[in-house]
């Protein structure tokens, strides 16, 4: 008899608990919290508690599936790869590489991205690669970088304990990262000040010293409220504004106008609670911003990032512990997903693909021709698809069909590729569509590391064999690499490729399988003897001249708003029992029950006005598409706005929402768009 | 004390005493459960009061004594035993869900500094092998500063604790006597189902009621709580009444009848005893 326990990563969010997986005689038996790691200390989420049970599903991919006449056969490895490496070898040829697309994963391992933009650069010659970082945090990618030179998490989880004041603006923390809320609830039973900013008054609301339910959207307008307040009271650390910073006299001109009036005249944020909640925030010795999508999922959400930004700068918030800007990510991996260049205008540590030296180290690392110009985005993938213009695409571990906003455009998009691979753990609703499907193996069947949301880079260990004939998502890269006559692609383990990783990527520098087994290492961590960074810009920051860059930020409104056709605002986010498109979490007893379906929030008030009951079936309409689905009648959600989960391919939200996107970072506008409801007739 | 357990144990393993030593290995970094059957391995055992070793597994709800007893129907397990593990050992016996005649137990006993750490009223098992005996702790700070307070202190106390829940189900899910296959916490009318904070403290108080004459006060519930609700001081005073009223405490004698398995003409209920080994 055998009994062991395997240490992992937990695969669903980025707070990046570790945990154990238990294994009897090679059968996965349960999971175990891991007591001695430094964030979860044994504890966990109902998720994270219940993380084994999809992987022995019965529902696996288990074989290569091919279609013939619109059915799904098995197939073998050797044909799969074959048809797939033929069809792309053909678009190569014909039609350039760019009329490919990949979209990497957020899911897979750190080495699994890797490989795949490098796949996606190296062999197919293209720099269309994303994934989707694009629809949850590109605009942190972006207005992080471009206020302080890193796209990422400033600070630490652990170090929120010990914040003076926290301030919550757009996300629900205590559901969709809870072990991070732990921390703020630790934050707040020391005595320190809790602001929570949602137009949804969420679970976190009930601990606010004081909360500011805003009208969806109007983000810019609240940042430069707290700014206009701090800048009148001169409660501004000036110190830091002269030594640190440039760009404020264009920050001060702009925020001048944000008088607490105004602002309330723009977001209905009583204007005395705002001043009392700028006042806060700049009082506090220590003060954090913890965001997460209700500010990133916007046209504006640049603007938003930025904003967060600079009011941090602002009150000299930034470069000490238990301060900073903190995006909290979604995914168990989509900062390291990011960090290793699925993207399609940097290599693996944000290094550009313009930037003539960076191509050249690739080149010669890679032995192979790159190019410069930055490939598409998620969203501009499927546009181009449906323009024609993408032939063929390949998505590992994906699911835009549920994911992407305007299914019924991704649907088109996707059914008029020639070529569509996908390559999962189940037959997601995106596989479906899929002219060859790939097994995959989960996370408990293979090695590697994801880096969690405050930059740490964390060990990922095989506990079980992969069910059936399905293969690491590393191996299979590499299998269809070789097929495609690469000699680039010969690795042994995952081990290997992380050294490959670290050689070619500055802040990974100093990574390597002996370092990390002995626990998580923050990024940057540039060099074998360094110990990582916890928090960001403790001396300066990483622009290219040290400075941060305050931002002179308009407020505008979102690209789609209430008329008489369309008189709500819609809303979608996630609940505290699913993940995402629910691949995982809909096929687990527990979460299933707790949420067997999807559900549309009406405030009371709306509920009278239209005649509705808690639980009345009712059709929800956007400009996009039409759902059915069950209403929740609840104060949670203010008047004039309603809320949907995401989750649920039956009732699915993506249908109504907007694929506006932001100009620069090219997010979705998923938190608001116009929609209406009427009570379906039974 | 590590290498005489180490020695005790090979000495089992070589002598065919047990077949496999149960206890907790370090590895490559990290200390967690594992069953030894190889004695060269157990230069690897290590001693930890961070994990248990009779965790209930899930979704099969099952203990990880009770799948391996199942597993291998002759296997002889020796086990090594804390006070709190000890306990749990005999309760499991006595609800059914393991065989005690194919465990040996290996008992040691926990330092004071260990004990005061896990707030722990008895730390150490009865069938004491190694370490020196220090007595318990019956109170602990936080009941004694609660039992000071006025009831509406008390409550509102509860009221806040309680409203943190985030219903993860660790507290459950950790417990060595949560076994329960149909468990009533999952059942909708003592939480909306989907729904956060649970409205009604029921949520939780179900299941100190379901394990009032269960609890061993092993502690793993509060420290799996991610927004730290002091369970164990609720069963701390759990434990306590049930000692006062029904003079019974949960795993200190495999053939005393629980209470609540006890009918009003106090003959011995079976139905919760299932065919588990």
């Amino acid at each position: 008899m055998e009994y062991r326990n395997v240490l992992t990563t937990c695969p669903y969010c980025g707070v990046g608990c570790n945990f154990y997986l238990q294994v009897l005689d090679g059968e996965l038996v349960g999971v175990l919290p891991c007591k001695s790691h430094s964030v979860s200390q044994g504890k966990l989420c109902i998720k994270g508690w219940n993380a084994g049970e999809f992987v022995v599903s019965k529902e696996r991919l288990t074989k290569p599936l091919i279609k013939r006449n619109g059915h799904f056969v098995e197939a073998s490895w050797d044909d799969v790869l074959d048809t797939i490496v033929k069809k792309l070898k053909v678009y190569r040829e014909s039609y350039g590489p760019d009329s490919i697309a990949v979209l990497s994963s957020a899911k897979c391992t750190n080495e699994e991205n890797y490989l795949m933009m490098k796949f996606a650069r190296a062999v197919l010659g293209t720099n269309n690669v994303d994934h989707c970082a694009r629809l949850c945090h590109a605009s942190t990618v972006v207005g992080l970088v471009r206020s302080f030179g890193s796209g990422a998490m400033t600070n630490s989880i652990l170090e929120l304990e010990d914040a003076d004041c926290i301030l919550v603006i757009g996300s629900n923390t205590i559901e969709q990262h809870p072990l991070i809320a732990r921390y703020i609830l630790k934050a707040k039973e020391k005595g320190g000040k809790l602001i929570v900013v949602d137009p949804r008054a969420i679970t976190l609301t009930q601990f606010a010293d004081y909360y500011l339910r805003q009208k969806p959207g109007t983000d810019v307008a609240v940042f430069n409220g707290f700014m206009n307040v701090i800048l009148n009271e001169g409660l501004e650390d000036k110190e830091f504004i002269k030594e640190r910073t440039e760009g404020f006299e264009e920050l001060e001109e702009v925020v001048k106008k944000y008088t607490p009036e105004y602002v309330e005249d723009i977001t209905r944020i009583p204007k005395d609670t705002l001043i009392d909640a700028a006042r806060a925030y700049a009082k506090a010795e220590r003060a954090s911003i913890v965001y997460s999508m209700g500010i990133t999922q916007h046209t504006t959400g640049v603007d938003n990032v930025s904003s967060s930004a600079n009011l941090a700068m602002l009150t000299g918030n930034v470069g000490k512990a238990s301060t900073g800007v903190d995006p909290l990510r979604g995914q168990n991996n989509v900062q390291g997903a990011c960090d290793v260049g699925a993207l399609p205008n940097v290599y693996s540590g944000y290094q550009s693909v313009a930037d003539e030296k960076i191509q050249a180290k690739f080149e010669q690392a890679w032995k192979a021709k790159l190019g410069a110009k930055a490939g598409l985005t998620v969203v501009e993938m499927v546009n181009e698809a449906a323009e024609g213009n993408i032939k063929g695409m390949y998505i590992m571990g994906e699911n835009p069909m549920l994911s992407d906003p305007d299914i019924s455009h991704v649907r088109g998009g996707l059914e008029n590729l020639e070529f569509l691979v996908v390559q999962d753990i189940f037959l997601t609703e995106t596989a479906k569509l899929a002219d060859v499907v790939l097994p995959a193996a989960s996370y408990a069947e293979k090695d590697g590391t994801f880096t969690s949301t405050d930059r740490t880079v964390q060990m990922v260990r095989k506990a079980i064999e992969p069910p059936g004939e399905s293969k690491a998502d590393w191996q299979i890269i590499c299998d269809l690499a070789r097929t495609m006559g690469s000699s680039e692609f010969d690795y042994e383990s995952p081990a290997e490729i992380m050294n490959e990783i670290a050689s070619l990527t500055p802040i990974y520098g100093g990574m390597s399988y002996d370092r990390l087994q002995q626990g998580g290492l923050q990024w940057p961590c540039p060099s074998k003897g360094h110990a990582g960074t916890p928090y960001l810009y403790q001396e300066k920051f990483t622009r290219a001249n040290g400075k941060g860059k305050f931002f002179g930020i308009e407020f505008k409104e979102p690209a789609e708003l209430p008329d008489e056709e369309y008189p709500f605002i819609l809303s979608t986010g996630r609940t505290a029992f699913h993940f995402h498109t629910g691949t995982m979490t809909r096929r687990t007893e527990l979460l299933n029950r707790e949420v067997p379906t999807g559900y549309v929030e009406v405030a009371p008030q709306d509920a009278k006005k239209l005649g509705l009951a808690d639980g009345d079936l009712v059709s929800v309409r956007s400009r996009r598409g039409q759902i059915e689905t069950k209403t929740v009648i609840t104060e949670r959600v203010p008047q004039g706005m309603i809320f949907m989960p995401f989750h649920f391919a039956e009732c699915a939200a993506n249908v109504l929402t907007n694929p506006a996107l932001d100009p620069v970072a090219k997010i979705p506008e998923y938190k608001v768009c116009a929609a209406r409801i009427e009570k379906v007739s039974s | 004390m590590i290498n005489k357990v180490r020695d005790l144990a090979k000495k089992w393993l070589k002598g065919k005493e047990v077949d496999a030593v149960f206890g907790l290995k370090e590895q490559g970094g990290y200390i967690a459960p594992y069953l030894f059957t190889d004695a060269n391995e157990l230069d690897n055992l290590t001693l930890s009061t961070d994990y248990r070793l009779c965790y209930t597994c899930r979704p099969s709800k099952e203990n990880i004594l009770s799948l391996m007893q199942r597993g291998e129907p002759n296997i002889k397990i020796g086990i090594i035993a804390r006070g709190c593990e000890e306990r749990a050992l005999i309760e499991l016996a006595k609800r059914g869900q393991i065989d005690l005649n194919r465990v040996k137990i290996m008992g040691i006993a926990c330092t004071e500094q260990e004990a005061r750490e896990c707030k722990c009223e008895k730390p150490y098992p009865s069938s004491l092998v190694f370490g020196e005996r220090v007595e318990g702790t019956a109170k602990d700070d936080n009941v004694n500063a609660l039992l000071n307070k006025s009831l509406s202190e008390r409550l509102a106390f509860w009221r806040y604790e309680l409203s943190k829940c985030i219903k993860c189900y660790g507290c459950r899910n950790v417990c060595p006597m949560c076994f329960c296959k149909d468990c009533k916490m999952e059942q909708e009318i003592y939480a909306k189902t989907g729904w956060l904070p649970p409205e009604v403290p029921m949520f939780l108080f179900i299941r100190f009621y379901h394990l009032s004459d269960r609890c061993i006060g092993c502690g793993e519930c509060e420290k799996a709580c991610p927004v730290d609700i002091p369970l164990l001081t609720i069963f701390k005073l759990l434990r306590k009444d049930v000692k006062d009223l029904f003079d019974y405490e949960a795993g200190m004698d495999v053939e005393q009848e629980a209470p609540l398995l006890t009918t009003l003409d106090e003959t011995p209920m079976r139905e919760e005893v299932t065919s588990g080994v």
